[in-house]
């Protein structure tokens, strides 16, 4: 009996157990009980820093619907993600298939040149790029000839971000499809030969639907990753101008860490939360293998 | 072996989880035992007065931590006096961003581990105020020795008040100046005036703006100097009941139209010239700026080539305004309500010796480029030989102080000049916009307006 408990004592204190264990433990603390205490505190008038904690039922829900700002807010968040998105496959996958064919030298090299803005922090990369576009004495006006006011005029203010965007991730694209590249069966390629398929063809029936699984995977953490998206307006153009370039999670960041209405911050957050949710199931059903029937 | 990597797995996890844990806890144990209760110093002050000649915490080593974003704090010096004489004490000072103290001030405030006392900035009054302890100085005493102490009296005690105040003024480019042919006697003094000058000093380069005669995009810029000029012409920032912002009336319209016609009339400048007049006029392309003190310190950090001088903001006439501008106060430290007995001795101890002291005042006014609120400094030769104090001194009486409002008020205004001149917007919609704007961000705010406490508050409109 007691050797019985003591092998299950043993067997409790495992490697594997112990390393769970503390998973669990992280996920709860960080992650679950945050977000609970998010959920909770959207239901009230909130602010931690002076323990004011007052229930309002609903009212922070329909503030924020009501809120014009809200929701050019959320306009803004989805032109951004999806030209980001877009251009991050496109280009990621363009530079892959080149640094993957015969032509491409020094393949090492250029892998390692693409991911390097990738592995820049955010906010370095947000203020360079800020001086680039300086109307005065900004590179990027500076060797196109270009009189814009690139983060002050509203028309070009968002596009400016996502460019910044765009550069500083389409590396990792690059190298997850490279990867996944390397990853495919050649003696289907040859197969094609032998058909007599042309680039094209082997490209969109072979490559395409092979590199799904790669192209799905980083469609769906683009996709999470750019609709959180702050740190580029937050020092880039604070949500300027006017609030011509403010995102949801900007607008959440405003509203929680510079008004202190931890309440509709959370609010918010609860209904970016189901929207990311329904993009992502989205996606997932728009993607997904259809079934063979017999 | 399994078993035994993975009770060290354990450990380390568990060392590295309490490793995260901070360890604010202020130590008692701070310098060497003093037992000298004579030091041989006089008494210093003049209502508040000071005796160096006795023991703190009876001699017993303490700690205490001060907590400021401002590595230019006049505490910081004050503070290593302090240590001169009373050995037992050690004052730990703990540097936070200013992005980051206004979040873990208050959270630190909460236990009971939190410093024992801090820099305030009363545009957080809100947070601060449930954590402040009351001064052991009577507020009488402190209206004795201090100007602008009345609005920081709450039922009749003081939590803090101004140390120095500070207003908005014109700082121009000497070498821009000269080079225009201006000189001393051509320092405008009205609107119009200023006006006139600014075309002057503006220059053109094939049709493009090469040098602003006057600059006011960014932060500090429209979000300041209307209030001031709003006040200039008998304006109150708000409204009767103290508690709703009067931005959306005729004068903000005819003091943004000022403003904007500047730019897109005047063409003294451009909305296209940077984002920054700050780093505009110190890279010597803007010509003048309308900043508050605090530019002085930038200009002496980032920008040390600069030859400027400073003029007082022009006003409407030559008569004398309503108000001349809004001042604000770099504050007195507070302390904190939940420390233990014997840190909140020690820090009302060392404020008292910061308050007796005028050197503490002097340090903080050379240091923020603001007059000193002590009464025994209003003549003193030193600050008056100041270029910037010596601009300052005439006006103090006729700065007009509203409260510690709440942040909305500047960040939708600068919103609101940004919707007007980049997206276009009509000048009336984006000032009505603004203010439905602040009065929404300002629906749950504890703010009352201090407006009525202005000895000329009569005047207004």
């Amino acid at each position: 009996m007691i050797a019985s408990i003591q092998n299950k004592f043993k067997n409790f204190l495992s490697l594997k157990n112990v390393a769970i264990a503390f998973l669990v433990i992280y996920f709860a603390i960080f992650m679950v009980y945050p977000i609970s205490k998010a959920f909770i505190g959207s239901f009230y008038d909130w602010n931690p820093l002076i323990d004011q904690f007052n229930f309002v039922g609903l009212n922070n829900f329909k503030e924020v619907i009501g809120d014009g700002l809200f929701w050019n807010s959320i306009k803004n968040t989805l032109l951004f993600t999806s030209f980001s998105v877009s251009f991050r496959l496109v280009i990621g996958l363009g530079l892959a298939m080149l640094l993957h064919s015969k032509l491409a030298k020094y393949k090492s090299f250029f892998n390692g040149m693409f991911y390097m803005p990738t592995i820049t922090p955010l906010v370095a990369v947000s203020f360079v790029w800020m001086w680039m576009f300086n109307p005065q004495f900004g590179l990027i006006n500076n060797i196109f000839h270009l009189d814009i006011n690139w983060l002050n005029d509203p028309k070009y203010a968002l596009p400016a971000i996502t460019i910044m965007t765009i550069w500083k991730d389409f590396g990792y694209a690059t190298v997850i499809f490279l990867a996944g590249l390397m990853g495919l069966p050649k003696d289907v390629y040859e197969a094609a030969d032998v058909d007599g398929a042309s680039g094209f063809k082997k490209f969109t029936n072979i490559t395409l639907p092979l590199l799904k699984p790669t192209t799905i995977f980083i469609l769906i953490t683009s996709l999470i990753s750019y609709l959180q998206a702050y740190v580029q307006i937050l020092i880039m153009t604070e949500g300027g101008p006017g609030t011509s370039t403010y995102v949801i999670s900007y607008l959440i960041f405003d509203e929680a860490f510079v008004k202190y209405n931890f309440g509709t911050a959370s609010a918010m957050s609860m209904i970016l939360f189901v929207i990311i949710a329904i993009l992502t199931a989205i996606m997932f059903k728009v993607t997904e293998e259809r079934k063979i029937t017999p | 072996m399994k078993k035994l990597l993975g009770v060290i797995v354990t450990l380390f996890l568990l060392v590295g989880l309490s490793a995260c844990s901070s360890d604010s806890k202020s130590s008692s144990t701070g310098g060497v035992k003093d037992e000298k209760t004579d030091k041989g110093l006089e008494e210093f002050g003049e209502t508040i007065k000071y005796n160096p000649n006795k023991l703190v915490n009876n001699g017993d080593p303490i700690q205490i931590e001060y907590w400021t974003w401002n590595d230019t704090d006049p505490v910081i010096k004050m503070a290593k006096e302090y240590e001169k004489i009373y050995p037992n004490v050690k004052i730990k000072i703990v540097k936070h961003p200013w992005d980051d103290i206004w979040t873990k001030l208050p959270l630190a405030l909460k236990g009971k581990n939190g410093p024992a006392m801090f820099g305030i900035h009363n545009s957080q009054h809100d947070i601060l105020i449930p954590y402040l302890a009351p001064y052991d100085i009577s507020a009488s005493d402190l209206e004795a020795d201090f100007t602008s102490v009345e609005p920081h009296i709450i039922d009749g005690k003081v939590y803090y008040t101004d140390l120095v105040i500070n207003t908005g003024n014109i700082y121009y480019n000497k070498k821009l100046w000269a080079e225009a042919g201006l000189t001393e006697a051509d320092i405008p003094k009205t609107w119009d005036q200023f006006r006139e000058v600014a075309k002057k000093l503006t220059k053109f380069k094939d049709g493009k703006l090469v040098q602003a005669g006057f600059n006011y995009n960014g932060g500090g810029g429209y979000d300041a100097i209307w209030q001031g000029m709003n006040y200039q012409q008998g304006e109150l920032m708000f409204k009767d009941n103290g508690k709703t912002v009067n931005y959306d009336n005729e004068v903000t319209k005819k003091t943004t139209k000022f403003l904007v016609d500047l730019y897109e009339v005047d063409k003294v400048g451009s909305k296209d010239f940077g984002d920054d007049s700050t780093m505009s006029f110190g890279n010597g392309q803007t010509a003048m700026v309308y900043k508050w003190g605090w530019m002085k310190g930038e200009l002496a950090t980032k920008y040390p080539d600069i030859e400027y001088g400073v003029f007082p903001t022009p006003t409407p006439t030559e008569e004398i305004p309503f108000a001349y501008d809004r001042y604000n106060g770099e504050s007195t430290p507070g302390i904190n309500k939940n420390q233990s007995k014997e840190q909140q001795a020690v820090a009302q101890d060392f404020l008292k010796y910061l308050l007796a002291n005028d050197q503490y005042s002097k340090e903080a006014a050379f240091t923020y480029a603001s007059f000193p609120t002590k009464k025994s400094l209003a003549n003193d030769e030193e600050i008056l030989s100041d270029p910037l104090l010596k601009i300052l001194a005439p006006r103090i009486e006729r700065l007009i102080w509203p409260g510690p409002f709440p942040a909305t008020i500047e960040t939708t205004s600068k919103q609101v000049i940004e919707n007007i001149l980049y997206n276009g917007q009509d000048m009336n919609t984006a000032i009505k916009d603004g203010q439905e704007k602040m009065e929404s961000d300002m629906k749950d705010a504890l703010f009352t307006s201090l407006e009525n406490k202005y000895q000329f508050f009569n005047e207004a409109n």
